[in-house]
């Protein structure tokens, strides 16, 4: 394959071949720059982008940024907007010629189709994942070229081809060989493309635009021109040809430089463009002048003081300087000038990791990726204009009354349930909220996630529209054009993080995603997090936190209207898996452990609390099956206090009379167990179940008054503590009620039963007299 | 030195002796580190094969580790391959020494049974009565000949031996030197340059010991991994078939579909997830491609010897309990869902699947 010269003499025309994002590149412009000396530069560019070049090139614009471009799409793909970005980090090789024409005072112009032309964005509007306006790179890391070229260098991808060929030689003066090289390269690539696939991913088109472009500016100007363009078109670029201008349509879309991240700019390249990690190719682009001599010792020792900062266990010297070490060798192996990416990135590896690596990521490596990607975040001079998702939320922030033109914190009071108005604001601040930007905090108002505060008519916001929102809001623009998209994103991500966080099997935190969900007012679309839900049901082995999480449920479906859940189809088939669920874990209880009994015991506790829910709120549960499947358990032999719940269940259900509650009683309390504690663990049981049996069934006042009656004096002391145990979930006003149901069963005077006890004043100062020299001892003996 | 003139299986020096000369005599060019035979480029294209100098592919799956490897024996840390059994790790340190020392003979072979004496010195107790300690009564163990011939050692399975005994290698690593108090107050035996040492080691299997953390900042760690590409599996998987049927001149049909089969059943039990995206409980047992050579060789013997010589889905499910069965009731009937669920839905649209699913369904897997 014949490399394009890269100097054309006849028309005093460099064409130049780069690679977006490749320090290398941008290096070796700088050198034939200076050599050339140009009259104007051209960049591979959307034209419309033009009048955005002086905010590029502005003093106070800080790299990375981002030019993004928006346009409405076509009528027959719904309302959405195509969002597109062109990104310049510190070391693109097109920053460096903008500025450098800037500097110098020539003219830089764009060469590429607006932003608006349909062959800027194939496969068609639907087609969102297409966002970035740089040409597609994926060439450089698939194809048949690539692989065989990645093979015989021994190299693993195509990334790692690029660096060994090209980053390797950044130091290096010869700019002429190194242009050539890379132009070679990339007509290699080129040839193995078909021109139908060219044609379709509008390659072609674009092309015919820059040789438009070219022949039109070099009409214009005296002296060489340098042309700045990815290596893959370098080669259509020296015809010539006869090619139209393809003008902007006025009004036909907006553009915008905005702030951008190295994260985002990695990202990118996860689809189509520049160079992945792109904070180590930053690293790279400062250690151009040394020629990446000290490079591995920079980001290794970087790397490692970084750890220092984190949960992650930071590598001792002798391993540090094991892992430069091993960097450096194995460049030398691999026979390249300084480590790169790769042999960095192995040789963490092989000497910070001091155990078996699973497949897949692991902890210490995804923090190498995220420090070798970078967080920094650029900066646009104040001029510049915002992107969509800003406009969006600001546009529905101004619409729904907040105030948004100042940093100040405002109280405001939302009338939930009468006024729509109120309820979309609502949902906006609990949006907000969701995604995680500080615009507002709710401090008052009905939570329908826990059954408290329903009375609450009014909700309380405190809001503030902070430049940390957009920052926010901007940092979410790369995945979301709307709120209900960069909901959806967030929504996505903490599902995600749920299931890493080692919560996967326990559905409550899914659910409070859910509950957060719905009053952020993303209805329907919110059952992605239902599937999770229902997941996470399918997989809990514990009971307790099953009827926990479908007595949630059973509370967002009563909530439904509020939460503008219209349809609770999927809702109601998970509520019906988790009950169903319930219902076959129930009959296990029978087996549990002494140490379990008394969380078993509080779980149907609150099984019966679900079942009152479901049936005042009519949630569809099929509650005649939970008889059955109590009866199961009945049915096993029981511990006494389990039996004692499961008897009191039974009979609020009305499964049993009071009488055999009673016979069931009187055997337990005369029973012959050894520890009084056992006598009575059944009447704790029923307590514990359903308390409000003491009052309304008398009999068992009666039956416990007899056995207190009967006993002796030793007998009902040994008893007493265990009873006082067995009532001690009854609140004061309940134990007072008791009292004188008790009173009149024994027909004493329900006067006489609260006794003021009057204490001398002498005893009392003895007493406070004690206390302080107690407290005297504890303070010398430290235990204050 | 072995004197056998006929054994099994001979060591990698032996079988690819034409190589290494070969390499050596390509190999004036490159540095080579001291103490070592070839230079670390030649010994990479040992392992991952050159076709010019037409050098076999030894090493397969993970080009970037075979460079760390490399890398790391030269380095002052000694190189520890860990990961699941029959992943080729033995393999891959018999090949590295071999091509690093030009011996893969200098093995400590790990075991219960394994005491310091093996790490560092014994002694010919006739000669010590005799003369009392001296170098002659000293029988050296394979790390102290190594260290004194500047050249690697291999220690297979250093977790089957109790940390005690593993930490004899602590000094040795960070010293390179070995003191022999008995022949001297000043005796020493110092490492050559070229000494280092390979350890495997399984982490999880059972019966398994820790290894000190002390003797884990000594090495460097490599993870040697089932291989994730089925098509390559499957080739990898035939090549090695071809190569225990071909000197017994035995021919076998089919072997391709049913290799095909063989792989993507062992893909998915060992990932727990099918191609389709379905998910399944993954058995214990140790699903490594080494295990799928050895199902395919019993089953082609089977099909050759007891068949009409045509291998089937039949005598690979018939096989593959074995495999299986051996390290929990649970895994059988892990296996019994995985026939009853994939197999049988692939058994509709292929026939190699069907007779698999068929023969499958009447295996007693509990």
């Amino acid at each position: 394959m014949e490399a394009p010269p890269l100097h054309d003499p006849a028309r005093d025309l460099w064409i130049v071949p780069i690679r977006h994002h490749s320090p290398a590149c941008a290096a070796h412009l700088e050198r034939l720059l200076a050599a050339v000396g140009p009259k104007a530069v051209l960049i591979e560019g959307p034209l419309d982008f033009e009048p955005l070049i002086e905010q590029v090139c502005d003093p106070r614009t800080r790299a990375p940024v981002a030019i993004v471009a928006l346009r409405d799409a076509a009528k027959d793909s719904g309302n959405r907007r195509v969002v597109s970005y062109f990104p310049f980090c510190s070391h693109s090789p097109e920053l460096i010629a903008l500025q450098t024409a800037a500097a110098s005072g020539i003219p830089a112009r764009l060469i590429d189709l607006p932003s608006t032309d349909p062959a800027m964005m194939p496969g068609g509007d639907e087609d969102t994942g297409a966002r970035s306006l740089i040409g597609d790179e994926t060439p450089f890391d698939v194809g048949d070229y690539v692989t065989a070229l990645a093979r015989e260098l021994g190299c693993r991808d195509g990334n790692e081809v690029w660096d060994q060929l090209f980053e390797s030689r950044i130091a290096e003066p010869d700019w002429a060989r190194f242009f050539a090289d890379v132009g070679q390269y990339c007509a290699c690539i080129r040839g193995a493309v078909s021109s139908d696939a060219m044609t379709r991913d509008g390659t072609l088109a674009r092309e015919a635009q820059m040789r438009a472009l070219i022949a039109r500016h070099r009409a214009a100007t005296e002296g060489p021109i340098v042309v700045l363009v990815g290596g893959f078109h370098a080669a259509a670029l020296i015809d010539p040809g006869r090619d139209k201008v393809v003008e902007p349509k006025p009004g036909a879309g907006r553009s915008y430089l905005v702030r951008y991240g190295m994260r985002q700019l990695d990202a990118l390249a996860g689809y189509s463009a520049g160079l992945a990690l792109p904070g180590f190719y930053e690293r790279l682009w400062q250690a151009r002048e040394t020629g990446g001599k000290a490079l591995a010792l920079d980001l290794i020792t970087g790397f490692a003081a970084h750890l220092r900062g984190t949960d992650l266990a930071a590598p001792s010297l002798p391993v540090v300087l094991n892992a430069v070490e091993q960097a450096e060798r194995l460049a030398a192996l691999r026979g390249r000038p300084f480590p790169a990416r790769d042999d960095i990135i192995d040789a963490v590896r092989s000497s910070f990791i001091k155990d078996e690596i699973p497949v897949g990521e692991v902890p210490l490596l995804a923090e190498l990726r995220a420090w070798l990607t970078g967080s920094a975040i650029g900066d646009v001079p104040p001029s510049a204009g915002s992107p969509p998702l800003v406009e969006a939320v600001r546009d529905s922030a101004r619409a729904l009354g907040f105030t948004i033109a100042d940093g100040e914190r405002r109280t405001r009071e939302l009338d939930i349930y009468r006024k729509p108005r109120h309820r979309e604001a609502s949902r906006l601040c609990h949006a907000m909220a969701l995604i995680g930007s500080d615009f507002a905090q709710r401090t008052a108002g009905p939570d329908f996630r826990n059954d408290a505060g329903l009375d609450r008519l009014h909700e309380i916001w405190s809001v503030c529209w902070s430049p940390n929102v957009e920052t926010r809001l901007i940092e979410l623009s790369e995945v979301a054009d709307t709120l209900t998209e960069a909901l959806a994103a967030v929504l996505a991500e903490k599902l995600a993080k749920l299931s890493q966080q080692g919560r996967g099997r326990s559905a409550i935190a899914a659910i409070d995603l859910y509950a957060a969900a719905c009053r952020a007012g993303l209805g329907e679309a919110a059952d992605a997090v239902l599937d999770a839900v229902e997941r996470h049901v399918l997989d809990d082995p514990e009971l307790a936190s099953l009827i926990a999480a479908l007595t949630d449920l059973v509370l967002l479906r009563r909530s439904r209207e509020v939460l503008a859940i219209a349809d609770t189809a999927t809702l109601d088939r998970i509520m019906a898996a988790a009950w169903r669920r319930i219902l076959v874990l129930l009959p296990e209880l029978a087996y549990c452990g002494e140490d379990q009994l008394r969380p078993a015991i509080a779980a149907l506790a609150d099984l019966r609390g679900l079942i009152e829910l479901a049936r005042s709120s009519g949630a569809p549960l099929d509650l005649a099956l939970f008889d059955e499947a109590l009866a199961r358990l009945g049915e096993a032999e029981l511990d006494p206090m389990l039996a004692g719940a499961v008897t009191a269940f039974a009979l609020t259900g009305g499964q049993i009379a009071p009488a055999a509650l009673e016979q069931r009683l009187r055997g337990e309390l005369a029973s012959g167990y050894v520890e009084p504690a056992d006598r009575l663990a059944f009447l704790g049981g029923v307590v514990a179940i359903a308390r409000e049996l003491l009052w309304t069934t008398p009999v068992i006042i009666t039956a416990l008054n007899d056995v207190v009656a009967g006993a002796s004096e030793e007998a009902f002391v040994a008893l007493l503590p265990h009873l006082r145990l067995a009532l001690m979930p009854l609140d004061p006003r309940e134990t007072d009620r008791l009292a004188s149901e008790v009173a009149d069963l024994i027909g004493a005077d329900p006067n006489r039963l609260a006794v003021l006890v009057a204490l001398p004043e002498d005893d009392f100062a003895a007493n406070l007299a004690l206390d302080r020299e107690l407290h005297a001892i504890l303070v010398r003996d430290g235990l204050a | 030195m072995t004197e056998q003139t006929e054994a099994i299986r001979r060591p990698a020096e032996q079988r690819y002796a034409a190589e290494l000369a070969q390499l050596a005599a390509d190999d004036t060019k490159n540095p080579r580190p001291a103490g070592w035979r070839l230079s670390p480029r030649a010994v990479r294209k040992f392992l991952l094969g050159d076709a010019k100098l037409g050098i076999a592919r030894k090493f397969y799956g993970d080009d970037p580790l075979a460079d760390r490897a490399i890398v790391s024996l030269m380095s002052q840390q000694g190189l520890m391959l860990v990961g699941e059994p029959g992943t080729a790790k033995s393999l891959l340190s018999e090949l590295l020494a071999a091509a690093v020392s030009g011996t893969s003979a200098l093995v400590v072979q790990g075991s219960a049974g394994t005491t310091e004496d093996h790490i560092r010195y014994g002694w010919n107790y006739a000669l010590l009565l005799a003369e009392g300690p001296s170098a002659r009564a000293l029988v050296p163990s394979p790390v102290l000949n190594a260290m004194r011939t500047g050249r690697i050692v291999r220690f297979e399975e250093i977790t089957r031996c109790p940390p005690e005994v593993q930490d004899a290698l602590i000094s040795i690593l960070s010293e390179k030197a070995l003191a022999l108090p008995e022949l001297g107050p000043d005796a020493v035996s110092m490492a050559a340059p070229g000494f280092n040492v390979i350890a495997t080691a399984n982490l999880r299997d059972r019966g398994v010991h820790e290894i000190s953390s002390a003797l884990k900042r000594r090495f460097n760690f490599e993870t040697v991994h089932p291989i994730s590409d089925p098509d390559f599996e499957r080739e990898l998987v035939l090549k090695q078939l071809a190569e225990r049927l071909e000197p017994a001149g035995i021919v076998v049909r089919g072997e391709r579909e049913v290799a095909d089969l063989l792989v993507r059943t062992f893909q998915d039990l060992r990932t727990g997830r099918t191609a389709e995206g379905v998910n399944l409980n993954r058995p214990d047992a140790v699903m490594s491609t080494a295990e799928a050579v050895n199902v395919l060789h019993a089953a082609a013997l089977e099909a050759v010897y007891l068949d009409d010589g045509r291998l089937s889905g039949m005598h690979v499910a018939r096989q593959i309990q074995g495999v299986v069965l051996k390290d929990s009731p649970e895994d059988g009937k892990r296996l019994r869902a995985y026939v009853d669920h994939i197999v049988k839905e692939r058994a509709g649209r292929s026939g190699v699947w069907k007779e698999f699913y068929q023969a499958a369904r009447s295996l007693k897997l509990g």
